[in-house]
């Protein structure tokens, strides 16, 4: 080690408690900050996925106009067809095929209004969460007349597995649509607006029972992760045929909130994290300050050797870089521990439950140990003390020797 | 009988791997209204002595008895009680707080004592009249020469009328003109009021003006003998 | 005892010392107490922000509910018919409902429903209102954008939603079926002229809420001088357990009488969620700010060590060294403080009429939040950002204080 460097470690160490009050300040907020940060993108990987498993998916292909109206003649055409090509150039995508009709479902004794979905019983569960959230029966077979309906919906029906189910509504093409299907499953998602109002059936007898024909309103697309939707969306936007009106929707078009409501969330965390790194900050200005000023002698004395200045400013911002940089190392080795602990074993606090539920998100929460949650934080504490150090290290450019050596 | 009596005071101090004798087997009384002087060179333990007297520190052994108490094993509140009413400091320098004027350096200790304000206020400006600073009651310390500092430190020592006040190299940072202005006024004050002074030094100045004359060397006393002091010379 | 009394005789002496010896490095103290004042202002700001973000997702949840408190036939909730109906307020429960400290309250039938157009049709829920009482209550949505308003409890027009209206493909004037099981489980229908539509607080609102007259959809329903559900608030949301065992009482025991927070244990627990997560960023800033100030009284006591043993050796116990360098600490957390709160009260006041967030809005929507957010500023808050700066700010530096008091006289005069 050069001996620049190696005074600039004795100097550290003058004030041993000084510095490690420093240091420590500096390790709590990088601590906090992996900590947080961690937890945040962990949520928010949640958030998504949670939003988007039981209905939305990653991607769909609708005919435009019906994301905003929902209207039932805006359809795709030959979907059984477009879908298969589809999975054929995206073997990694799970493809579903979706209608959705708006129907009266009146049980023996209860009538409801209920957004019916007419889907492929064997490709749905790759496609969204809710055939695995039956709460009650069993899920659809491809049988045909067939019904599983969300919770709260089974309970204002007064309906139970094995209860007939009489849906009213009508067609693609204006005629009356009517039919009885038999209650076979119940979905308990967890989000109440879906488990008020969702029905599914199976697809070929959506078709049948509402004049679509091969018609579906929507393909639903699951990728592997959210971060292939781009690609995906590309290569799909190609397979569409020419002229059809047909649409890709990625998840931010089919769910606007998502993102903006994340993003809300990420000022409000940024606003906490800002805060933090200017108090670190302000701790870290004033024992560079106190330092610089307790050594006024010192540094008279050193100007009077012939030391210029600029020599002085450097062996305080080198001062501050290992001041900063034990509380770099610490705090990213204490953080990690921490997310790695917390990642395996998860992390909950009274009261998220409902709040969870809202967002469809699990009780339990694991933060995402990664790069960026863990270098993010205590990167920029690090700037931000050598920043702080600048104003006590110009100091020492306007000091004069034969005052300095007189300073007590 | 005498005031003060220290019987076979040891105190070792370590500085690194050394250990150093401080006090080796001391004994000495001192009677009420003595004007004593403790000489040697640095380190022969005048200091320790004094602190030991004074109670800012405790001998390793030994034991010393101030008024017929013991105090060597009083516990640290109680020993602050007794600087507080009985006993006055003088060192050789920073002896005020600088953020406190004169006379606020010297109520401080009677208000700490609790002393009303009214009366405070009196004796401290008497006080400051006869050590002769009536002009500079309101200056603080930095606004201040080292002598006329000294002087607020002896008026702030003896304005509760302590029995006993004890003095560390009082002249150590001063002139040759403001040092005998301090030890006449020591002597003034040693003969009208009665108070019992020890100071430590090695300033042949203060050494004149003592009328009993204690040398040390190497935490031991090896001479302790009377002699006749100085007169005050005329202001 | 004694020791006290003597503390307290010479607090404001060592609040005298203490606040010069705070100015005696100015520098260190002015740079500690921005850190304080940034601190204090962060925790202050975001909590109005949070505070005032929950606040109207309470509000929002709230005038949908609606109500601070609703009546039901106990089986309502869990079925939600017109079967489960009772009659119109009366007798005791009437009065009860007409003084204070009930401020507002409206009967009205509310049932699931069908609207037809020539085109589509949709699942809603069907409210039939008397259109004064809802507006005292403030239950009414918020905006009509066409048409009229519903004029009076026999008013046989339709009020929709503005995009229930655009995905029926409908329009002021023109014709709707309604449609819904009358208590005998037969399907009631009648004709229906769209008077008006409205846009609501939240779009998932405008889909969701129809409205009608009440007496014409008791007409309908064949249930006259009936209700499914009464709806009344009082002064204040956040107290509603105080005056709600009176309604119970008067409701007597064959009608429910339940509480918003047990109709929307969502926005319940949000609001109590938000008392710990304020709390919890109070104590995580000044966790980081703690450090600070720790420090600067450790340098603060290391600079006066001489004169701190000078004191010592002029009589002053230990215990009032202590309470000199608390002092010290409290000056600096005072003032940092006052400047905080000050900061805090000047960035929140150019945001009294609400920031607009509008970039946003679809997000804010998912936590059912309209696209303006209005900070709300609690004493509570500010005291309680106070208590945790001030409360353990001095516990922290009870540490540095404590050293300070235990430094040996002898060794604390003897360095330079």
């Amino acid at each position: 080690m050069n001996l620049t460097w190696r005074l600039a470690w004795r100097n550290l160490w003058r004030h041993r408690r000084r510095t490690w009050l420093t240091v420590s300040a500096m390790v709590v907020c990088n601590v906090l900050l992996i900590f947080l940060i961690g937890l945040q993108l962990g949520s928010y990987d949640v958030m998504i996925e949670g939003s988007l498993g039981p209905v939305t998916g990653h991607l769909q292909v609708q005919r435009e106009g019906f994301q905003e109206d929902q209207r039932i003649r805006d359809s795709v055409p030959a979907a059984t067809a477009l879908a298969r090509t589809l999975r054929r150039a995206l073997p990694e995508a799970e493809v579903g095929v979706r209608g959705t009709a708006f129907a009266l479902a009146s049980s023996e004794a209860r009538s409801f209004g209920i957004q019916l979905q007419g889907v492929e019983a064997a490709r749905e569960p790759g496609v969204s969460t809710l055939p695995g959230m039956l709460a009650e029966g069993r899920y659809l077979r491809g049988e045909g007349e067939e019904i599983v309906v969300g919770r709260l919906l089974a309970r204002n029906l007064q309906a139970r597995p094995g209860d007939e189910v009489v849906l009213l509504g009508s067609g693609r093409d204006g005629s009356m649509a009517a039919a009885v299907a038999r209650l076979v499953g119940v979905v308990d998602s967890g989000v109440a607006e879906l488990d008020r109002a969702l029905a599914q059936v199976d697809l070929a007898w959506f078709q049948s029972v509402f004049a679509m024909g091969d018609h579906a309103h929507a393909l639903v697309l699951r990728l592997p992760h959210l971060e292939a939707v781009p690609a995906a969306k590309a290569r799909v936007q190609t397979l569409l045929p020419p002229d059809s009106e047909l649409v890709v929707l990625d998840w931010d078009q089919l769910q606007p909130g998502l993102r903006q409501a994340i993003r809300t969330d990420m000022v409000s965390a940024w606003f906490l994290y800002g805060v933090l790194v200017l108090l670190v900050a302000f701790s870290v200005l004033n024992t560079q300050l106190m330092s610089v000023l307790e050594r006024t002698r010192e540094f008279g004395v050193m100007l009077a050797l012939g030391l210029g200045p600029g020599r002085l400013a450097r062996l305080v911002a080198m001062e501050t870089a290992l001041l900063g940089g034990l509380g770099l190392v610490l705090g990213i080795l204490f953080g990690t521990v921490l997310t790695l602990a917390l990642a395996r074993w998860g992390f909950t606090y009274p009261g998220m439950e409902e709040v969870a539920q809202q967002f469809n998100l699990p009780a339990r929460l694991y933060p995402r140990p990664g790069a960026a949650a863990l270098l993010v934080g205590p990167g920029v504490v690090f700037v931000g003390a050598l920043l702080a150090a600048l104003y006590p290290a110009l100091r020492l450019y306007r000091l004069q020797p034969v005052a300095a050596m007189r300073a007590v | 009988m005498s005031d003060i009596r220290c019987r076979e005071l040891c105190k070792t101090f370590r500085q690194g791997e050394e250990r150093i004798t401080g006090l080796d087997r001391v004994s000495i009384d001192i009677d009420s209204g003595e004007f004593l002087c403790l000489s040697g060179p640095s380190g022969s333990g005048k200091t320790t002595l004094l602190n030991a007297l004074g109670g800012l520190d405790r001998p390793d052994s030994g034991s010393i008895t101030f008024g017929g108490r013991r105090i060597d094993c009083l516990p640290r509140g109680e020993l602050a009680d007794l600087r507080l009413r009985e006993i006055g400091f003088v060192f050789q320098a920073y002896n005020l707080v600088p953020v406190l004027s004169a006379r606020e350096n010297i109520e401080f200790v009677m208000q700490v004592q609790g002393v009303p304000a009214a009366e405070r206020h009196r004796r401290s400006l008497a006080i400051l009249a006869e050590v002769g600073l009536e002009g500079l009651a309101d200056r603080r310390p930095p606004a201040m020469s080292g002598g006329q500092q000294q002087r607020v430190a002896v008026a702030r020592a003896i304005v509760s009328r302590p029995r006993l006040v004890l003095a560390d190299e009082p002249t150590a940072n001063l002139d040759s003109h403001s040092a005998t202005r301090l030890m006449a006024l020591f002597q003034t004050l040693n003969r009208e009021h009665g108070v019992t002074f020890v100071m430590a030094t090695h300033d042949p100045r203060v050494m004149a003006f003592a009328a009993r004359r204690v040398s040390m060397e190497d935490g031991r006393i090896v001479a302790d003998r009377v002699q006749e002091p100085c007169a005050p010379e005329p202001a | 005892m004694m020791r006290i009394a003597t503390s307290l005789r010479l607090l404001p002496s060592l609040l005298t010392l203490a606040w010069r010896n705070l100015w005696r490095n100015h520098r260190r103290t002015l740079v500690m107490l921005s850190a304080i004042a940034l601190g204090v202002w962060a925790m202050i700001f975001m909590t109005a922000m949070m505070r005032g973000m929950i606040d109207q997702m309470v509000q929002n949840g709230l005038a949908t509910l609606p109500g601070h408190a609703q009546i039901h036939h106990p089986d309502f909730v869990r079925d939600p018919s017109v079967v489960n109906r009772f009659a119109e307020p009366g007798g005791e429960l009437l009065a009860a409902l007409e003084q204070p400290p009930v401020t507002a309250w409206a009967a009205r039938l509310r049932v699931p429903a069908v609207v037809a157009s020539e085109y589509a049709s949709r699942g809603v829920t069907l409210l039939g209102v008397d259109p004064a009482a809802e507006a005292a209550l403030g239950s009414l949505p918020g905006e009509l954008v066409a048409g009229r308003a519903l004029q009076g409890p026999a008013d046989a027009g339709v009020v929709l939603g503005e995009s229930l209206a655009q995905r029926l493909e409908t329009a002021v004037g023109r014709r709707v079926v309604l449609m819904s099981q009358d208590p005998d489980n037969d399907v009631a229908d009648r004709g229906a002229r769209v008077v008006g539509i409205y846009r609501g607080r939240l779009e998932g609102d405008e889909e969701r809420f129809a409205y009608t007259g009440r007496d014409s959809l008791q007409a309908l329903l064949g249930v006259e001088g009936e209700v499914t559900e009464a709806a009344m608030n009082g002064p204040d949301y956040r107290r509603v357990v105080a005056w709600l065992p009176d309604i119970r009482r008067a409701a007597g025991a064959s009608l429910s009488v339940q509480p918003w927070q047990t109709l929307n244990p969502f926005l319940a627990s949000m609001l109590g969620l938000q008392d710990g997560y304020a709390l919890v960023f109070m104590l995580v800033v000044f966790l980081v700010l703690s450090f600070g100030l720790v420090n600067t009284l450790v340098m603060a006591v290391f600079e006066r060590t001489r004169e701190l043993g000078l004191i010592q050796a002029l009589g002053m116990r230990p215990g009032l060294i202590l309470l000199l360098i608390l002092m010290e600490s409290l000056w600096l957390l005072l003032l940092g403080l006052a400047l905080g709160n000050a900061l805090a009260l000047a960035t929140l006041w150019p945001l009294r009429d609400g920031l607009d967030l509008s970039a946003v809005a679809a997000g804010l929507e998912m936590m059912a939040m309209g696209t303006t957010l209005y900070p709300l500023l609690e004493l509570s808050d500010m005291a309680m950002a106070s208590a945790v700066v001030v409360g353990l700010g001095l516990l922290a530096s009870l540490l540095p204080a404590w050293r300070a008091s235990r430094l040996a006289p002898v060794v604390a005069l003897a360095r330079d």
